[in-house]
């Protein structure tokens, strides 16, 4: 594809070539209508390259968006994803991706919210009969207080056999609610496989624009953007490759109390 | 002690929020970035803030400068929980006048280490 590309801009840098000769014939003979005419022919075809070459590039671009396909559009949507950009369509599945971590994540605190008393209740109850139940070890207790013991363990059994089971089946919530990272990483595999083509095309469609400038003599200033740490980076991804992000706690800790924190 | 936590994803809210229940705190209100949060604070009754970096609209660097350029609200201790953890931006925090700085994934113990901590500080400044 790459020679397809670049074949239109070689045969335009050989035609210039030939034209620049042609013109100086013409200028030497001192026919310059001639001349004139070589340099219109060579403005057309410098014309006529640039568009050849972005056309290509476009449908390049186009075939590597429409070719992206996830199997599983019933995840999300009613199946009309086929209908929308591939862009739009990864941009949807992102967001799906923000709403299942999303829902797992509060399905999971839920969980965590409700197994919390249960625990908190079976340590109140554990601790209160462990008091009297050495009381009945140093054989303090009045057979009255023993009745009432011999009771309490009875109905602290069934309600921590009881409790148990909650929290047993509350753990299992937890576990299964887990499954967001298949369904996730899935999706995000497709996603990122996108950017990977969408990026191999980009990067020929610099290169081509390179060679675009260099024949018609475009320069460009040369701006680097400014790094705005304001608007905030995210994650740090790759932290040990970068000396500039702290890798810890302890390092940020280290950095603040060097600033007199 | 009533503290405003500033997070644009309510996960994180709820899990900020209950790691703070567990410590005692109680009272707790949400705001899901600076623009929000700066009318909660203005009103007047916000004694601790707890705020992300990375947020839509005004960000949680940006809600420490107003907060420290307000006649009315500048003592109020700030501590911020964030992914971001490039040397300049913790430079520029504590520059800013954070009061602690939390790198997310954190812990629960060193949530609690630093919100103590700047009880301390506040204590012994008194």
């Amino acid at each position: 594809m790459s020679n397809e590309l670049g074949s239109g801009l070689v045969e335009f840098e050989n035609l210039v070539k030939d034209g620049a000769k042609g013109l100086l014939d013409h200028i030497e003979t001192g026919d310059f209508s001639g001349a004139i005419k070589i340099i219109q022919e060579l403005s057309e075809a410098r014309h006529n390259s640039f568009y050849n070459e972005v056309g290509l590039l476009t449908r390049s671009l186009h075939d590597a968006i429409r070719d992206f396909q996830i199997d599983s559009v019933d995840l999300v949507s009613n199946g009309t994803a086929h209908d929308a950009t591939k862009i739009t369509d990864a941009s949807d599945r992102l967001n799906y991706v923000i709403e299942t971590t999303s829902a797992a994540a509060n399905k999971t605190m839920d969980m965590v919210d409700k197994s919390v008393p249960v625990a908190s209740q079976l340590q109140s109850q554990a601790r209160e009969l462990r008091k009297d139940w050495g009381r009945l070890i140093q054989r303090d207790l009045t057979p009255q207080e023993f009745r009432d013991l011999y009771k309490r363990i009875d109905v602290f059994l069934a309600e921590a056999d009881e409790n148990a089971t909650t929290l047993h089946s509350n753990l299992n919530t937890i576990l299964l609610e887990q499954g967001y990272q298949d369904l996730t990483g899935q999706v995000i595999t497709r996603v990122n496989d996108l950017i990977r083509d969408v990026e191999v095309k980009l990067v020929h469609l610099v290169a081509v624009a390179g060679r675009v400038d260099s024949i018609s003599g475009i320069e460009h200033e040369e701006n680097e953007l400014a790094h705005d740490d304001t608007r905030g980076h995210g994650p740090a991804i790759n932290k040990q490759n970068n000396p500039e992000v702290l890798n810890s706690q302890d390092e940020v800790d280290d950095l603040l109390s060097s600033l007199g924190f | 002690m009533k503290i405003l936590i500033v997070d644009d994803f309510s996960t994180m809210r709820r899990i900020i929020k209950n790691l703070l229940r567990d410590l005692g705190f109680t009272n707790t209100v949400e705001a899901d970035d600076g623009t929000t949060a700066l009318p909660i604070l203005q009103a007047g009754t916000i004694d601790f803030l707890v705020t992300d970096w990375n947020m839509p609209g005004m960000t949680g660097i940006e809600l420490l400068r107003a907060v420290r350029a307000d006649e009315k609200l500048k003592t109020i201790p700030v501590l911020m929980v964030t992914a971001e953890a490039k040397r300049d931006q913790i430079i520029a925090a504590a520059q800013a006048g954070v009061n602690g700085y939390v790198v997310k994934p954190f812990t629960a113990v060193a949530l609690k280490e630093k919100i103590e901590k700047i009880f301390e500080r506040i204590d012994a400044a008194k």
